[in-house]
């Protein structure tokens, strides 16, 4: 008796662990819970950097756009619910031979939350090119970068436009691929860089061109706060004892990827406790296994 | 969680590591500061925030603070390990935010237009010629690394752990892992005052080193 309860028990813990490692969004929910005391609508999706269809598989490729604003990739596939897939951290590989001459199509294959395409020399991805102006805001007088129009053109990345690629394509790997440099008029040929990584692309582009891609430039948001951006006032400020703080300046930037505004929980005003850091008396009691004092 | 990180390492997903750093030094010896700091900002500026070029200015600020290192008097830190980019994003946002909130976000065009040389008499001519040096100056940084920091993943408190954390943050720019950099001071500009009592209302959690 005693023997069989062990063993239903036992079996019970092993589907339980095996459930909890093998989400990791629902773990990362645990994370949060353990940090902070969130309240009970806790396990909120997790805002990825992707939005589509969860199943996994192979989808045959009906159209592919690019927008050089967000680096952002849309994906219409055939066969999947919902058909339109969006993700920012897309692989690309070219089709090999033998899937060539089987008479393969262009298609994507997508597992978990990580999309490669397939796809055929000739294939055309559709490119979608901001032209953006510095314009000063009339009513702040600060500058801003605003997206003056679009122009909608195409791009090949298979295309054997230079000797290069030829000897990149042959190793069929899907790798990472950063479009060329932008130019109106005309499908844009190749690829501006390529790695194993999306970073690594940017590298390669930013090795090459001595510029990062509009993509990453357009993230690189400059914040600034305090006196910089204002003409500096005389320096003959006297004493300011009547505030509670002085002045001061700032300026920040950062070129992390924000996620898709559909897939931002709703709950943005959570306070983050730090994990680590000098100041111990501000953690809540429950982060207390990490502290370091 | 111990699992939970070595499953996200097994996977090859980015550590972030997003931090930040309150220095405060102490004593009119540390002017010079704010022209290295102003200079930082300005040439941030004009580069449109390309990161690059702030790493650049982070590291000329960091080697301005490694030399003033005994004008050190109370410090801070805090940060978080992510392993969401977007997660990370959000994270410096909101310490931009905190960071920009702790001094005057406008310069106070009211008091500055009244003692507008050549506007008014004497008074302001004196105060012209006699500038306060500031007792106090504080910087903030926050910055968002890739990988493993070890030198910033500790409590800063202590003159020795705070000289190594400033060099690491010169290494990370020149090994490329800097994703997002913030610098801020305060106070703005020679002239300016902090006083003991504005630093005790909004940085609460400094801590003598």
């Amino acid at each position: 008796m005693l023997r069989q309860l062990a063993l239903l028990v036992l079996s019970l813990t092993l589907c339980w662990t095996t459930f909890a490692c093998g989400s990791p969004s629902g773990m990362t929910a645990n994370q949060t819970q353990v940090s902070t005391p969130v309240p009970p609508t806790a396990p909120v999706s997790n805002p990825s950097l992707n939005s589509g269809p969860t199943n996994s598989g192979e989808y045959s490729l009906q159209q592919a756009e690019y927008d050089d604003a967000t680096g952002e990739y849309t994906l219409m596939l055939l066969g999947s619910t919902p058909p339109i897939y969006r993700t920012v951290d897309l692989q690309m590989a070219r089709l090999t031979d033998e899937e060539l001459q089987a008479g393969k199509q262009s298609y994507a294959s997508i597992n978990g939350d990580q999309a490669t395409l397939h796809l055929t020399e000739d294939f055309k991805i559709g490119y979608v090119h901001n032209v953006t102006e510095a314009q000063v805001d009339p009513q702040t007088g600060q500058t801003e970068t605003v997206i003056v129009r679009q122009e909608s053109n195409s791009w090949s990345p298979f295309a054997s436009s230079f000797a290069g690629a030829a000897i990149a394509n042959s190793l069929f790997a899907p790798r990472y691929y950063v479009p060329p440099v932008y130019r109106s008029g005309g499908n844009l040929l190749g690829y501006g860089g390529y790695g194993n990584s999306y970073n690594g692309a940017v590298d390669n582009y930013r090795s090459r061109y001595n510029t990062p891609p509009a993509a990453v430039k357009n993230r690189q948001v400059l914040r600034t706060s305090g006196a910089v951006r204002s003409p500096s006032s005389s320096s003959s400020t006297p004493k300011r004892q009547t505030t509670n703080r002085s002045t001061g300046s700032g300026v920040g930037s950062s070129d992390l990827r924000q996620p898709f505004q559909q897939t931002r929980p709703s709950q943005t005003t959570k306070r983050r406790s730090p994990s680590f850091g000098s100041s111990g008396t501000r953690r809540r009691s429950s982060g207390g296994a990490r502290r370091r004092r | 969680m111990a699992v939970g990180k070595q499953f996200n390492q097994f996977f090859g997903k980015t550590r972030f590591v997003v931090c930040r750093i309150f220095l405060h030094l102490s004593g009119a010896e540390v002017t010079p500061l704010l022209g290295i700091l102003n200079q930082a900002t300005r040439d941030a500026i004009a580069a449109e925030g390309d990161l690059q070029v702030l790493g650049e200015k982070l590291v000329d600020v960091c080697q301005a603070l490694l030399q003033f290192n005994i004008y050190w008097k109370t410090a801070a830190n805090e940060g978080d390990v992510l392993w969401d980019e977007a997660e990370a994003a959000d994270y410096v946002d909101e310490l931009f935010t905190d960071s920009a909130q702790r001094y005057l976000s406008q310069p106070d065009l009211a008091q500055s237009d009244l003692t507008q040389p050549g506007f008014s008499g004497k008074a302001s001519d004196q105060a012209m010629f006699s500038l306060p040096a500031t007792q106090n100056l504080v910087v903030m940084f926050t910055i968002a690394g890739e990988g493993e920091i070890s030198e910033l993943e500790t409590n800063l408190a202590d003159p020795e752990a705070m000289q190594d954390a400033l060099k690491a943050l010169i290494n990370l720019h020149y090994q490329g892992r800097l994703r997002g950099i913030q610098i801020h001071f305060s106070p703005a500009q020679f002239g300016d005052e902090l006083t003991d009592d504005q630093l005790l209302q909004n940085f609460p959690e400094l801590v003598p080193i």
